[in-house]
């Protein structure tokens, strides 16, 4: 449902806010990445914006701390409706290896709803580029072929189909 | 001056305020005082030895001596020596007095013992919190022994503690978040019209607590993941740094393929670290070109790496004893044809940046550090390069094969924005040369020593990497479980952002990213401002296009 109402409500450009939550700058750095000539996110109408005002989505990073969560939360309700929030790397997806230190609070989607989750430590700008696609309806989501979920033996390849 | 001669000399002028003086490791000065003799000590190694000041440490050591064990690292570059002035605190009464006013450089590290293990120092002239969030409970200090690694208390609201700005200034916030790069960090700069008069800073929004889960949960060949994953971009530095720091605890001799191989995986990540800040740069001063031109010039570096290591960034090739993966001959070629086509356009952005007047008009005579400024504050890497400051890890405390290469310090003295810009570009040059050597003479062999023994407890040691941003600073004191008692981590930023704010005061609004992104903690721009109208008191919020507007 929601990739049908993502449709209708976010049929022109994405505009993204970025945000580092407590993250070690691994994925801030494909983030942009993603924006350079080679991945080029621009020519899906993905732009980076300076203000959470203007922006449709924000894009988290990294576990959240405990100093970032009112600034989080700030950031979150200027956002203006309706908005998606997208988790970028495995921290952001759930605290990662620091989910048990005693300054994070969790994964992102401890303190804001979460729409989108993009794996990875960091996660190659192909995985951002293609969860944010996924996200804007350009492509179908990909699961792994019922086949291969049901084989035995786990040593034996077997391709997966598009 | 050998470590042993330089332990001698303090003796002789302490004489019984010095308790103890070990060596174990060439270069590595381990001195036990009386913590009532810290600041006179201190003093005499800064200003009669010239001594640097690099960090300091707080260890619960309760449990094995009653005791608190704060520490204060001093480097002695010209002759390679690094010094930790250990003091044993009471844990009845835990005290000790503040070297802040003598060592200006020290005031974060004292701060942070503070909030880490309670040890207060005495007579700091700004002690606030530093670390732990500001809804962090009072009597909860987090690197105690008998504080669980997991402790979540519960989140409270609470008004964080703020410098006051000058009589007849405004403050101007900036952060926490700034739309582009790298941690979140909060400034409140004092204006007065268009001058900065002065600045505060609030960090630390990316503590994760690493040092408490690598001396609490992990063990030793754990902790290399965590490392690298101190920071995104040079990761690799981190987890070399503690290898480095391991095997010179254990005694471990790594082989020398190794090095080799540690030596040009620091200086690809040198290359994409510098080429990535220049991007940024270019970004701040509202030039994006530079952007994406320096980042198209970047990308096959990191398919490189991704070849040779298996990831972009995270190389995870560091264990300890040596490297877990080899760079097989035929992919020499790979390496060089690299390096070759980012020299090849090195050359036309080098030669393009003197006829630039953009760049030249924001980068040349902007954010000036004064050299004495550098040393008081004890800037490393190309922030104190940039302002005449020689030290070079990788030439004073050669570490992996770097004694054996040819490595240049590239030295400017013009202490502005271009003279920290051209150091980093010098040293994208010198980088490819050294990986270029490097390949030429690597040696056959394995790349693992074997590993059998256990480390025994109580041994220490300290071991530096020179990483894009400056020296990185590992110390481990090994201890039971197969883990570290006490590993203690300084990454070059935590060196070089405490001289932003005396850098700021006297330099124009408008140049305050630039200036603060010169430093490589890559702060882009901001993400909202708020200006304090003194005269009528409102709060009125700036959006992000006024403060383009003033930046460009």
């Amino acid at each position: 449902m929601l990739e049908e109402l993502c449709k209708k409500a976010f049929f022109k450009s994405l505009w993204l806010y970025h945000t580092n939550t407590g993250a070690c700058n691994g994925c801030d750095i494909e983030v942009i990445d993603v924006l350079t000539p080679y991945y080029d996110a621009e020519r899906f109408g993905i732009k980076l914006v300076g203000s959470p005002r203007h922006a449709d989505v924000l894009i988290c990073c990294g576990p959240v701390t405990r100093q970032v969560v009112p600034a989080l939360k700030r950031l979150y309700e200027a956002v203006p409706d309706p908005k998606l929030v997208v988790a970028v790397g495995s921290c952001a997806c759930g605290g990662g290896i620091w989910y048990d230190s005693y300054n994070i609070v969790g994964g992102v989607d401890t303190v804001l709803p979460v729409d989108y989750y993009i794996q990875g430590c960091p996660p190659r700008p192909e995985a951002i580029l293609h969860g944010v696609a996924v996200a804007l309806g350009l492509l179908d989501k990909q699961v792994a072929p019922e086949a291969l979920r049901q084989l035995p033996d786990s040593s034996e390849s077997v391709p997966i189909e598009d | 001056m050998t470590a042993q001669e330089l332990g001698a000399s303090l003796q002789q002028t302490f004489g019984d305020k010095i308790l103890q003086v070990n060596s174990p490791q060439p270069g590595r000065l381990y001195v036990t005082i009386d913590p009532d003799s810290v600041v006179e000590v201190a003093a005499h190694l800064q200003d009669d030895l010239g001594c640097r000041f690099v960090v300091n440490a707080g260890t619960d050591r309760r449990r094995q001596r009653g005791k608190f064990l704060i520490t204060h690292f001093f480097a002695k570059d010209e002759d390679g020596i690094y010094i930790a002035l250990h003091a044993e605190v009471d844990e009845d009464d835990p005290r000790i007095p503040s070297i802040t006013p003598v060592v200006p450089a020290a005031n974060w590290g004292e701060r942070e013992f503070h909030d880490m293990v309670g040890v207060v120092p005495e007579g700091h002239p700004d002690p606030r919190r530093l670390v732990l969030a500001d809804d962090w409970p009072e009597d909860l200090y987090p690197l105690r022994w008998d504080v669980e690694h997991g402790i979540k208390p519960p989140i409270a609201d609470c008004t964080p503690e703020r410098k006051p700005p000058p009589e007849g200034s405004s403050v101007v916030p900036i952060g926490p978040y700034f739309p582009a790069l790298e941690e979140p960090a909060y400034f409140r700069i004092f204006v007065e019209g268009e001058e900065v008069v002065g600045a505060d800073y609030r960090g630390f929004y990316n503590h994760r607590g690493i040092e408490k889960v690598g001396c609490s949960v992990l063990t030793y060949n754990q902790i290399p993941f965590i490392a690298e994953r101190i920071c995104g971009i040079c990761g690799c530095v981190h987890s070399t740094c503690y290898c480095q720091a391991i095997e010179q605890a254990a005694g471990i001799e790594i082989p020398l393929r190794a090095k080799y191989l540690r030596t040009i995986m620091l200086e690809l990540e040198r290359i994409q670290s510098h080429l990535l800040w220049l991007g940024i740069a270019g970004h701040i001063i509202g030039f994006d070109t530079v952007l994406m031109q320096v980042w198209r010039m970047r990308e096959p570096l990191m398919w490189l790496c991704e070849r040779l290591t298996g990831n972009r960034k995270t190389y995870a090739t560091n264990v300890i004893g040596g490297v877990r993966r080899d760079i097989e001959p035929d992919a020499y070629d790979d390496v060089r044809s690299v390096i070759k086509e980012i020299e090849r356009e090195w050359q036309a952005l080098y030669d393009s940046i003197p006829g630039d007047t953009t760049l030249m008009a924001r980068l040349r005579g902007t954010g000036m550090l004064p050299k004495d400024m550098a040393i008081e504050h004890c800037a490393v890497g190309p922030t104190g390069r940039g302002s005449g400051v020689e030290i070079d890890v990788r030439v004073d405390h050669p570490y992996a094969a770097y004694d054996r290469l040819d490595v240049k310090k590239c030295v400017h003295d013009g202490c502005d924005n271009l003279a920290r810009t051209l150091v980093r570009l010098d040293e994208t040059l010198v980088s490819i040369g050294i990986i270029r050597q490097a390949l030429d003479d690597i040696p056959e062999g394995p790349v693992l020593a074997e590993v059998s023994e256990d480390i025994p407890a109580g041994r220490q040691a300290i071991s530096t990497v020179e990483a894009p941003r400056g020296e990185v600073f590992h110390w481990v004191l090994t201890g039971e479980d197969n883990r570290p008692e006490r590993w203690r981590v300084r990454a070059p930023t935590y060196a070089n952002l405490q001289v932003v704010p005396p850098m700021l005061a006297g330099s124009a609004l408008a140049d305050v990213p630039i200036n603060i992104g010169s430093f490589d903690p890559c702060f882009s721009c901001t993400d909202r401002m708020e200006v304090l109208d003194i005269n009528s008191g409102q709060l009125r919020t700036c959006s992000a296009e006024d403060l383009s507007n003033c930046r460009r």
